[in-house]
């Protein structure tokens, strides 16, 4: 891996650490990172917290560059990185701080069923779900649309698979933005990225994109869980995906369209994928609609992973998904730009709140909540590694108060892909995993060894440090039961 | 079949450092590389390839070889093929034009999606005798 980074970090208490406004010339506002003395080890590894630094340069940027537990090194923007531009003062917009994945997002189901009603089924809901729910490298699925259907998808979002029989009204209050954000506009988008979109509705993708069995192992706050129905020993599953091949193609568009506006608008940034323009430009205004349809079409899309997987038990379990009680929790969106209202130095202010690798905590009494979620603050969905755990927390007001109503989104990645393929023996790990009950299947080897348990952060270290910085509150802990990769 | 490239660790992502004796065959290794990267033939039967054109401008040569980079993945995503060969017609270093190569991805084994070729420290230079250049892909 590369140099230890050496820059100037202050601690502030246990779960924050400053870089200083100071550090480079250039940087509008300091950085914030929330981790504590262990994960910093891991962080200073690579070039993260300069990513911090970089980001602090972005034209009308306010408060601070904040880093969440699970920061790691990106390309533009560091993984776990968070920032508010002020839309009405030169603020920004930077498809880079978004991602090419745009709304990577994931979506806990719970159901009626506890472990000891599946522990003899997993591995056939396990086979099921990977032979049902197409996965893989550049995966298609059987849910064709024509010209006209995409684009309502881009409009409608997670409402169009609900509308066309894949879900009920109830899983679109339980989505982020009720599963479409308004404001997408067809036309920003690019006729490629129609043609990359066609085939790829219903699929998971690669990557660390998964599928995920689980079960409840640790409750943190009863009350919350009494709240949402959920209990020890409870089966519940994950869904990580996002927009696929249309989402890549919109943030490609907009990066090569933005690298010109640094010019146009006489914008200085450390780093070209930082390229950007403000949120009120033309262009500004362009990628957000566009962004806004791919969000809307990965919405739809997990919808229709739901769907799929919701069939696939009933199949396996001989009973009608909603006698297995299975509902949606919640579904985050973890790479998105959005425009907010939050207090900064004591006003309200409209901000265009980046989110890459992080999840929106909004906290109880938000106004953006379901009624349901109106007490509890809104869960927040936290998929660990295949081997060891999965949370679920709440959102709060000191994340609202700190970090524009966010928190981390994983475990984030500490072993590159390629250090991870060549130090892990696949068929040990498979070994491993299966003597503690975990089903893995994968469309390749390569993606096991990439995505192993080793090349992640612990995650119930993150977690830790997002609770106790306050930016979430724990609520229960999942282990893994059946894994599917793409 | 030996490497034309080494790749650079990233945490999250795979870099790539790629050389060639001059412009266009920087730029073929670099596609070669990334199709390497992405997939694996299965057999080495004969089969009818699709050719498709591609015609890029840009400001600048980081600019064009990253368009072209994510030009081909691109196609490779919408058409479904994976590109094996590159025959460069015309190239400077703010244009390329250029017929591709492309099998179907059902004759290979599908190894890593790569999302985009990024900026990110991407770092291309002439040295005396040939020409190289890094960069990260997101993954």
């Amino acid at each position: 891996m590369s140099e230890i980074w050496q820059g100037s970090l202050e601690k502030i208490d246990e779960c924050r650490f400053r870089i200083p406004q100071s550090y480079k010339a250039g940087m509008r506002v300091p950085g914030i990172i929330y981790t504590d003395e262990k994960l910093l080890k891991d962080i200073r590894q690579d070039k993260s917290l300069e990513q911090v630094a970089n980001v602090a340069f972005l034209p009308g940027i306010v408060k601070a560059s904040l880093a969440m537990p699970d920061i790691h090194w990106g390309y533009g923007f560091p993984i776990g990185g968070v920032a508010a531009t002020d839309v009405e003062n030169e603020g920004v917009i930077s498809p880079g701080g978004v991602g090419f994945d745009i709304n990577c997002g994931v979506r806990l189901v719970k159901t009626d069923l506890t472990y000891d009603d599946i522990k003899n089924r997993i591995k056939d809901l396990a086979a099921r779900l990977f032979s049902d729910v197409p996965a893989g490298v550049g995966s298609r699925g059987d849910i064709r649309v024509s010209a006209r259907e995409e684009k309502e998808i881009l409009v409608k979002g997670a409402c169009w698979a609900v509308e066309k029989g894949f879900g009920i009204e109830e899983d679109l209050e339980c989505t982020e933005e009720n599963g479409a954000m308004a404001g997408a506009d067809p036309g920003a988008v690019s006729d490629r990225a129609y043609e990359r979109g066609k085939a790829q509705s219903g699929t998971l993708g690669s990557g660390n994109h998964f599928l995920e069995i689980q079960v409840i192992d640790q409750l943190y706050d009863a009350g919350v869980c009494d709240a949402l129905g959920l209990f020890e020993g409870q089966v519940t599953v994950m869904i990580h995906s996002g927009s696929r091949g249309l989402g890549y193609q919109i943030c490609d568009d907009y990066v090569r369209n933005m690298v010109h506006c640094l010019q146009k608008y006489n914008i200085k940034v450390p780093d070209r994928q930082l390229a950007c323009a403000p949120v009120d430009s033309p262009e500004g205004k362009s990628y957000l609609g566009a962004m806004r349809c791919a969000a809307n079409y990965a919405w739809a899309n997990r919808q229709c992973l739901m769907h799929l997987t919701r069939l696939a038990f009933e199949k396996v379990l001989g009973k009608h998904w909603e006698k297995l009680g299975m509902r949606l929790i919640y579904d985050v969106a973890h790479n998105i730009a959005k425009i907010e209202t939050h207090t900064v130095d004591g006003k309200e202010k409209k901000v265009c709140v980046h989110r890459k690798g992080a999840t929106r905590a909004f906290a109880p009494g938000h106004p953006a909540l379901p009624e349901r979620y109106k007490k509890t603050g809104q869960p927040v969905i936290i998929p660990g590694d295949m081997g060891r755990n999965s949370y679920l927390l709440v959102g709060t007001q000191k994340a609202m108060d700190e970090t524009f109503g966010s928190t981390c989104h994983g475990a984030g990645r500490v072993k590159s892909r390629t250090e991870a393929t060549r130090t892990v023996d696949v068929n040990v790990l498979l070994k491993g995993l299966a003597a503690k009950g975990i089903t893995v299947l994968a469309s390749g080897k390569g993606t096991i060894a990439e995505e192993a348990p080793e090349a992640y952060k612990d995650v119930n270290d993150v977690v830790k440090v997002a609770h106790n910085a306050g930016i979430a509150k724990r609520v229960c802990r999942m282990r893994p039961l059946g894994v599917i990769k793409g | 079949m030996k490497r034309n490239y080494q790749l650079i660790e990233h945490t999250a992502d795979i870099g790539m450092k790629v050389k060639g004796r001059d412009l266009e065959s920087l730029f073929v290794n670099a596609a070669k590389a990334m199709f390497e990267i992405i997939a694996q033939r299965k057999s080495t039967s004969k089969s009818k390839s699709t050719t498709v054109r591609i015609k890029q401008n840009a400001d600048s040569i980081d600019e064009l070889f990253i368009n072209w980079l994510n030009e081909l993945l691109s196609l490779s995503d919408a058409r479904g093929l994976i590109f094996f060969d590159f025959k460069i017609k015309s190239i400077d270093t703010v244009s390329i034009n250029a017929d591709v190569f492309g099998n179907t991805a059902a004759q290979y084994r599908l190894k890593s999606e790569i999302k985009a070729a990024t900026y990110h420290q991407l770092n291309l230079k002439k040295t005396d005798s040939s020409w190289v250049a890094e960069v990260i892909f997101d993954v």
